[in-house]
């Protein structure tokens, strides 16, 4: 079968990539000496692609759709998929964020099984409405589990608060009332859409050789014909939906989150972008940042203030994070300094320091069979490569940096969400 | 590869080196291990965040992280834990390994160079740390202890623990009182860096390519010369005289239930694994008894799970229950735990479980935190095996071995909190 094999030298790594006659995306990483390995399979169906058209015809979908279908495939006629992987040994799990679906394991021993196991998973929907229904119970009580934790709140009643029309502003779970609509119908409408081989990924990192993945891929899987499903999303204005969110909950410490919202393509940001986006928010808001300094001088955060970049289809937004007990004045620290960021740019120190920290952790992101996986999929699912970070890193400049901040962290267009304790 | 190799190089203190060239990077960590007591506990606590926020070198928050961030993103952090009625403290430096770095920088050396400084050279004004790390590094670590009552399990799982060993060091928790870090002086915190120091086990650890040689030697200078006389243990309890319970109320959707079980503290290595594996069977894995029971089969759990704590012999069931089905859920889950003492074990199920545990085990040589950290756990209770050998060991333990401990636990203390 025709593979491409790339390596990059500095990094000692290797991987290969092969798309396979089912239609199949495969990335296969073989960590030398490695005791154990980590296999990923997804497909870009997360909460936020609950409207598309599949060859055709638009769908539209109830909210938590996506992670419905995700429990009901991890299920198969025999029973949980638990019950196999238990004989495997492999831990195994599943999960649905706002843009995707993932199916994973990581075994030491039975590698071939395990793999059996998880094509068959994915190829083995089985959708009555007893089975539908039975869901809706355990799918509930994750519901309100999540209702009770203020890390998840603060973040998604921050989309809340970002988003107009744009899908982000749901949680990913759905809500009770949303769950109680999906039908079989409705989910073997997106299986049929986003699980047709040619719109998923596999890759695989540690203890592993292409040979035995592709051995198990030509047994196991069915050749699909490709089928075109497109996710359309809702016009989102510019302009965040409302400035301020506040919820309360039990909580000793209030936490917030202050996220500044940006244009959005459908296209994810570019390799460049992205890293340029990291370098950026290392040197503004890292633990070695005037700000960061600040706020702790302030005693506006502990040690557990982040910041990130959330991007996707349509979406795209710095998020600054951490526990307060001045939440509001922290923010507006925040937003004081990224005023004068945009007065001032990122420093050529400032710049030389958080590149070698935002190489630094690109390079072992290679440590892990699991974070290996990771890194693969989220670079498929952007359409961007993994070694050329490698490159990109070492021809940035700080002009880069500061042409990339002229796109981001606009100071009239961010929202704040708030958890605060019950007086 | 990944084997320890371990030499006392003064009184009480051990270097563990464990070569490897697997990684993209290197460790080095000095845990420093004390009895956890109610007078020292939070001074150990506040001193490992003093201690890792600034040195003489380095003499401010934002001098030493940009020392770290100019390292490749270097990490520099404390881990404060418990282990029986033991207080942890580990102190670790992690990065980029020097065949990785972009103009062949030596980052282990600096990096040594680095735990060195902020272990035996903090910055000092007066003879005392300074006020300004005290009182920040204090606001956040009192921070954190509130913390742990905003997220419900953990908070329910810690007062259930608090209840049931009132009388015995682990209540204190890893950080101490919250009202005894608000005390703290600067006395109280510099006499806690010298004892730390001079008066603790303590169990170095390096990780990864370096060589180790240079690091063993300075390390043997600035540890030696100590008498150590500090004694570990940690109280067993394996007698109850009733169930007691305690229910707190909160606005909360989901109530959590946190049952607390007395069991067999074992210290030969395969009957701590027949522990775990009981643990395994009852409620640690996706197959275990009360997750297919309890939750799949009856559902009256969002998720329900046991897990053992063999060196302080408590084992504790958490579960996260709707309110109206909290009294089914502890009768189901005591149904299942008698199950398990009667030796209904399937062959299906000690399968899966020592699967399991295998799995867990040689999949911790995959990562130098977890080896680091099964290593040190190991020599502190008297474990040596590496994860290879003790996971060699599963395979021979037998069901009536398992029942055998199974018939040990005893419960003690039920915690429940209740949604309105």
């Amino acid at each position: 079968m025709n593979y491409t094999e790339i390596s990059n030298e500095r990094l000692g790594e290797t991987y290969y990539q092969v798309k396979h006659p089912s239609g199949l995306t495969i990335v296969v990483c073989p960590k030398k000496d490695y005791n154990s390995a980590y296999a990923l399979i997804g497909t870009q169906f997360g909460s936020i692609n609950s409207r598309f058209i599949c060859n055709g015809k638009t769908v539209t979908v109830p909210d938590g759709t996506a992670h419905y279908l995700e429990h009901k495939l991890f299920e198969s006629e025999e029973g949980d998929a638990f019950h196999l992987y238990a004989k495997t040994g492999a831990s195994a799990n599943a999960f649905t964020s706002f843009n995707n679906t993932c199916y994973l394991f990581s075994c030491t021993d039975q590698f071939k099984e395990s793999l059996e196991i998880l094509f068959d998973l994915i190829q083995s929907p089985y959708f009555t409405p007893e089975t539908v229904a039975k869901e809706q119970g355990i799918i509930g009580q994750e519901i309100k589990m999540y209702a009770d934790n203020p890390d998840w709140k603060v973040f998604i009643n921050l989309l809340q608060a970002l988003y107009q029309n744009h899908p982000m502003n749901k949680d990913i779970a759905g809500s009770v009332e949303s769950i109680a609509e999906i039908t079989p119908e409705v989910l073997y409408e997106c299986y049929n859409g986003f699980y047709n081989l040619h719109n998923m990924v596999l890759c695989v990192a540690g203890k592993v050789s292409l040979d035995e993945v592709l051995a198990v891929a030509d047994s196991k899987l069915k050749n699909n014909e490709p089928v075109s499903t497109e996710s359309v999303f809702p016009d989102e204005p510019y302009a965040v939906a409302k400035p301020l969110i506040e919820e309360k909950l039990p909580v000793a410490v209030p936490q917030f989150a202050l996220g500044f919202k940006e244009n959005a393509p459908l296209e994810y940001p570019t390799l460049k972008e992205y890293l340029c986006t990291n370098i950026l928010l290392d040197a503004f808001g890292g633990t070695g940042s005037a700000l960061y300094r600040r706020l702790l001088d302030e005693n506006l955060i502990n040690s557990g203030f982040s910041s990130s970049y959330l991007s996707g289809p349509g979406y795209r937004t710095v998020v600054f994070e951490g526990e307060s007990r001045e939440p509001r004045r922290a923010a507006e620290l925040i937003q004081e300094a990224v005023v004068r960021l945009h007065e001032t740019g990122i420093s050529q120190e400032d710049f030389d320091i958080a590149l070698r920290s935002v190489y630094g952790n690109f390079a072992t992101s290679f440590e892990s069979p699991a974070s290996i996986a990771y890194e693969f999929v989220n670079a498929h699912f952007a359409r961007h490569g993994v070694f050329e970070a490698a490159d990109i890193l070492a021809a940035v400049t700080l002009d880069d940096i500061n042409e990339r901040l002229s796109h981001q962290l606009d100071p009239q267009n961010c929202a704040l969400s708030l958890i605060t304790g019950i007086e | 590869m990944s084997d320890l190799n371990r030499e006392l190089i003064c009184e009480g203190v051990a270097f563990n080196h464990i070569a490897d060239t697997r990684f993209k990077l290197g460790r080095i960590s000095a845990t420093l291990v004390v009895p956890l007591n109610r007078r020292t506990a939070a001074a150990n606590a506040l001193l490992s965040f003093v201690l890792t926020r600034s040195c003489r070198l380095y003499p401010d928050f934002t001098a030493l992280n940009r020392k770290l961030s100019s390292l490749y993103g270097a990490a520099l952090y404390p881990s404060v834990s418990t282990l029986g009625d033991l207080q942890v403290i580990t102190i670790a430096v992690a990065g980029l390994d020097d065949r990785y770095t972009l103009q062949g920088e030596t980052v282990s050396a600096e990096l040594a160079e680095l735990l060195y400084n902020i272990l035996f050279d903090p910055k000092l004004v007066d003879g005392h740390f300074s006020d300004e790390d005290v009182e920040q590094e204090r606001r956040q670590l009192i921070e954190m202890i509130d913390a742990d009552f905003n997220d419900k399990r953990t908070y329910a799982i810690n007062r259930c623990i608090e209840n049931m060993c009132r009388d015995e060091p682990n209540a204190i928790g890893r950080f101490g009182m919250r009202e005894d870090v608000s005390a703290l002086t600067h006395e109280n915190i510099m006499s806690a860096w010298k004892q730390l120091l001079n008066d603790s086990r303590v169990e170095l650890a390096m990780l990864g390519s370096a060589d180790p040689t240079r690091v063993r030697e300075d390390l043997r200078g600035h540890f030696a010369g100590k008498p150590r006389k500090v004694t570990l243990s940690t109280i067993v309890k394996n007698d109850v005289a009733e169930v007691r319970r305690f229910t707190e109320t909160e606005e909360i959707v989901q109530s959590k239930l946190v049952m607390g079980f007395r069991c067999a503290s074992p210290a030969v290595p395969a009957d701590r694994i027949a522990n775990t594996l009981m643990g395994a069977i009852l409620g640690g894995t996706p197959t275990s008894k009360l997750f297919l029971n309890v939750r799949e089969k009856q559902s009256l759990c969002y998720y329900c799970a046991s897990r053992v704590n063999n060196t302080k012999g408590i084992m504790l069931i958490d579960s996260g229950v709707e309110t109206k089905n909290i009294e089914k859920a502890e009768e189901a889950i005591m149904e299942q735990l008698r199950l398990l003492k009667n030796g209904c074990i399937t062959d299906e199920e000690l399968q899966n479980a020592k699967l399991a545990v295998k799995n867990s085990l040689i999949s911790s040589q995959d990562s130098l935190g977890a080896l680091q950290l099964h290593y040190i756990t190991g020599v502190l209770t008297g474990q040596t095996l590496s994860p290879q050998e003790a996971a060699a060991l599963v395979d021979g333990i037998t069901k009536d071995q398992i029942t055998e401990l199974a018939r040990q636990i005893k419960p003690d203390t039920v915690f429940s909190l209740i949604g309105n």
